[in-house]
């Protein structure tokens, strides 16, 4: 009996064991079924799966193999839309939200413009404006593609790659080719781009230049306050590429972008109308060598230089008035090594080691002589695994030792299981972080043209309130000044999941779902008031938030010529501290239709502002055979936005201030002539939505025409 | 071409979809179209409201740019509902006054009368009892019964737009010059009862506040549940 019950259970085991092992094989045989069903070569989408990407994994990495989410914006989509800066192309995706104020930024899976990176070939631009990196300082002109990853990237990139990564790829083909173009439109905006490139010997030449002038616009009924400044841009770039061996490359890139912008305001001032003259000029130099040496198949190695400034100036002169003069002036330089090791027929390594210094001189700090710095030690490495034929795996950190704040760790783990030809799943983890910047530490600023309140940086905040106090200045210390101190980095755990599917031939189905979770965000706090009720706010490391949502994109190939793209996503924010407080009730209250208080319903809170909840894009394209000609149309919607808290109960619901949701409708059509000649011509928002104060970068309905040559033969040397 | 069609036709109407999301999900507010700008009073049931009570409005800037105005207060009565002379400053005549976003009570440094007041968290009508246990405090300027600075007392400064809000959930419960009891609510602080829109031109930012509306239930009994 004994010995029954043991075999019983021996049994038991057997039996589970040979269960286990049905699923393995069953699993095994799955795969391997699987395996044969690779990607299909002649399917409609083959071509953009098999484009290469090397942001996401900082390696070239087929698109169709890429674990986390990447959208690639190809060079032929940014001509097709006609656009000629960043800004322009970006707002046409479903999941970016531009904003407005210190130039346009983007936001990232409801993550503000902080905190995304924005990288010309791999390189970080500097010279951001109060967190925003003015997108509209990028011509598009000689852009071969833009590569946007989403999702925590800091295990690659660092410090601000915490929403993720938008790289910007400049054509670097050395081939014998003349190219200039001319597009002119409303508002005397003219864009102009020349070309040209050739290899003489070994040593390959590819320069560009672009100048965009415009005499701006206001959007402003009666005022003589431009929306739009007059502006002026210049962006020449040269790239040098010289092969030293068939192993070695040499590649050298110099960008140069020059902005000068005039401002003519009438500001009232107690009835008075008094006039000022403004100049801005932004000039922003990068400088990049990079040697690349190949040892064998399976090893390879590449030695990055950068160097870049980033300089920006803004004078204001006032008829009997008190101007300003602003200087600010960032520099930036970086020593990077990134090897690339094949360690098996599956497994690869890449591992790098960086150095970077930065400077900053800024009148907008205690003086403008005064230069604040900071440097960076760092280490990443990062892994790929292909146990089977359709299973990566992706997994790797970075370790940044900051002189200035804490260091930081970030991981990152990435999966994607292609199932077979008609879906594939990918999830990603990483965690990501963000620096606090300079103006955080240093800021020393007064606003004198609206109600002279003062932000002073984390560093400097306590000394000068205790300064003031001691001359009498102070009338009360508020409660956020205990929470003073020295800043951290703001960190961010990033979940991404998803799926790509192909229900029919023509069509391709993308979905991701994101969260993310951010800590010790560093927000400005009123810290103290003065004497004349004037308010003093610093920095703290104060909040805790999340965003979440989901991303979907249809793509559907109606006929060879013919195509529709769709995109939608939904977001939701929150601050976990006002959350908490609204579910345990009785704290937040807001106003009904009398203006009587009522207490606030969680269904009524909406977390952070300035975002749209619904945002989507909808492309249609007409391609003509033989790309004789082109045609699209192109639908950006935006739902409404909360942009103040009208009810003054220190958070945002659907009692406060919105911004009007809208609808941006672009077209455009080209002709290609023979011989190299291209026309263009269309009109941006034709439905004229116009909204002074919330969208003061977007016109009224614009036309524009475009004219392009493209000389493309062998040059005699 | 049938299918372009039908496709446009398609894209039309999620076009049309997207427009029609537009609207507007906030409840409507019903502007109180009786509501001209003027200093009114009226009672319905238990409860007096008062429109536009005007607190000192701006007459100039400093240098600075700093508001100013004739630096002086409106007072009221809340056992007669009229606004009292304030000739009458000195005597017990009055409960409340108000500059711009100060507000006195009729005690301590600011008045002879036994007034007194504290602001509680809640709703107006939330408030059906002033608990035993609760303190009324007094004026000692510069420190008042009612907490002056923004986010402290009543109201909400923010700076960057220049708007005041009163701070919804807030019952200032008062003792009046007499020693007899009242619960009131602020409800705006700008003319015709209608805070201006954060994007709203500084002109009427400045020249719009410092009209106050607000509501209250007296207990002529002495009576301290409501």
């Amino acid at each position: 009996m004994f010995l029954g019950v043991k075999t019983t259970l021996q049994h038991n085991k057997i039996n589970a064991l040979k269960k286990l092992m049905f699923i393995g094989c069953m699993l095994i045989s799955f795969i391997n079924v699987t395996a044969q069903n690779e990607q299909p070569q002649d399917s409609t989408f083959s071509k953009e799966l098999n484009e290469v990407v090397v942001t996401a994994t900082r390696n070239e990495r087929k698109l169709g193999n890429i674990a986390v989410p990447v959208t690639i914006i190809s060079q032929k989509t940014i001509q097709q839309a006609a656009s000629v800066r960043l800004k322009d192309i970006l707002q046409e995706q479903a999941g970016l939200f531009l904003t407005s104020g210190f130039g346009t930024g983007v936001q990232m899976q409801g993550l503000n413009s902080d905190y995304t990176l924005i990288l010309i070939d791999g390189q970080p631009l500097v010279g951001r404006t109060s967190g925003v990196l003015d997108l509209n300082r990028v011509t598009l002109g000689n852009i071969k593609k833009i590569e946007i990853v989403k999702g925590p990237s800091s295990s690659l990139y660092g410090s601000e790659a915490l929403a993720g990564v938008i790289n910007i790829i400049t054509d670097k083909s050395f081939d014998s080719k003349v190219s200039a173009s001319i597009r002119y439109g409303t508002y005397n905006t003219m864009d102009a781009n020349i070309t040209a490139s050739t290899r003489i010997g070994k040593l390959g030449i590819s320069g560009f230049i672009n100048q965009y002038n415009t005499d701006g616009y206001s959007i402003r009924p009666y005022s003589v306050e431009r929306s739009k400044l007059p502006i002026s841009k210049t962006t020449p770039q040269l790239q040098l590429n010289y092969p030293l061996s068939s192993k070695t490359n040499l590649n050298l890139s110099v960008r140069y972008n020059y902005e000068y912008i005039k401002n003519e305001l009438a500001v009232s001032n107690n009835g008075q109308i008094v006039y000022s003259k403004g100049r801005e000029m932004n000039k922003d130099l990068n400088f990049t060598p990079i040697i690349n040496h190949t040892f064998s198949k399976k090893l390879k190695t590449s030695l990055q230089l950068y160097a870049t400034r980033f300089e920006g100036s803004q004078k204001l002169d006032i008829s009997g008035g008190q101007g300003y003069d602003d200087y600010f002036l960032q520099q930036f330089y970086r020593v990077e090594n990134q090897t690339d090791y094949t360690i098996a027929k599956n497994i690869s390594l890449i591992a790098g080691i960086g150095y970077l210094k930065e400077f900053v001189n800024s009148s907008r700090y205690d003086d403008k002589n005064s230069r604040k710095e900071n440097e960076v030690k760092y280490g990443f490495v990062q892994t790929e695994w292909i146990p089977f034929k359709k299973l990566t795996f992706i997994g790797g950190f970075r370790y940044d030792d900051n002189k200035l704040y804490a260091s930081a760790f970030s991981p990152k783990i990435a999966g994607k299981l292609i199932l077979s030809d008609k879906i594939n799943f990918q999830a990603s983890y990483g965690k990501g972080f963000k620096a606090p910047d300079f103006r955080q530490l240093y800021l020393n600023f007064t606003n004198t043209s609206a109600g002279n309140y003062s932000v002073f940086g984390a560093l400097e905040a306590q000394h000068i309130i205790e300064v003031l106090n001691n001359a009498g200045f102070i009338k009360q210390y508020e409660d956020d000044y205990a929470k003073l101190q020295a800043l951290r980095p703001e960190y961010s755990n990033g979940f991404n999941a998803g799926f790509t599917a192909y229900p029919a031939k023509k069509i391709q189905l993308q979905v991701n779902v994101f969260r993310n979770d951010i800590k010790d965000l560093i927000e400005s706090r009123l810290v103290a008031t003065r004497v004349d009720n004037t308010q003093i706010f610093s920095y703290v490391n104060i909040k805790s938030a999340y965003t979440q949502g989901i991303e979907t994109n249809i793509k559907y190939i109606l006929t060879p010529n013919f195509s529709l793209n769709a995109g939608y996503q939904y977001l939701q924010t929150a601050d976990k501290d006002e959350l908490k407080k609204i579910k345990a009730g009785n704290f937040y209250y807001t106003r009904d239709a009398n203006n009587y208080s009522v207490l606030l319903k969680k269904s009524d809170y909406l977390g952070l502002p300035n975002r749209s909840p619904h945002m989507a894009t909808l492309k249609l394209i007409y391609e003509a055979a033989a790309q004789k000609w082109f045609a699209n149309i192109r639908a950006i919607y935006r739902s409404k936005w909360v942009v103040f808290d009208k009810d003054g109960n220190g958070i945002y619901n659907k009692q406060d201030e919105f911004a009007d949701g809208f609808v941006q409708l672009n077209s455009s059509a080209g002709v290609n002539f023979k011989k190299g000649f291209r026309v263009q011509a269309g009109a941006e928002n034709i439905l004229n939505h116009v909204d002074v104060n919330n969208l003061p970068n977007a016109p009224g309905r614009t036309f524009f025409t475009t004219v392009t040559y493209t000389l493309n033969k062998k040059i005699k040397q | 071409m049938k299918k372009t069609l039908s496709l446009i036709g398609i894209f039309a109407a999620s076009v049309l979809l997207f427009t029609a999301c537009k609207k507007d999900d906030a409840p409507a507010t019903p502007i109180d179209t009786t509501n001209n700008g003027t200093f009114k009073v009226f009672k319905v049931g238990n409860v007096t409201s008062v429109q536009n009570l005007i607190a000192d409005t701006i007459i100039g800037l400093t240098p600075i740019g700093q508001p100013y105005g004739a630096n002086k207060y409106t007072f009221f009565s809340i056992e007669n509902n009229t606004l009292v002379a304030s000739s009458d400053s000195a005597t017990t005549k009055w409960d409340i006054a108000f500059r711009g976003t100060t507000i006195l009570t009729n005690s301590g440094t600011s008045g002879p009368g036994n007034g007194g007041a504290f602001v509680q968290i809640g709703t107006f009508d939330g408030l059906a009892a002033i608990s035993a246990d609760s303190v009324f405090k007094t004026d000692a300027a510069p420190v008042y019964a009612i907490t002056t600075g923004s986010g402290k007392g009543w109201y909400n400064y923010d700076g960057a737009n220049n708007l005041i809000t009163p701070l919804p959930g807030r019952v200032i419960v008062i003792r009046t010059a007499s020693g007899k009891y009242a619960k009131l609510e602020i409800t705006n602080y700008y003319k015709k009862g209608v805070t201006p829109a954060a994007s709203a031109g500084d002109d009427e930012k400045l020249h719009g506040q410092r009209f106050y509306a607000f509501r209250y239930n007296f207990q002529a009994n002495g009576s301290k549940t409501f």
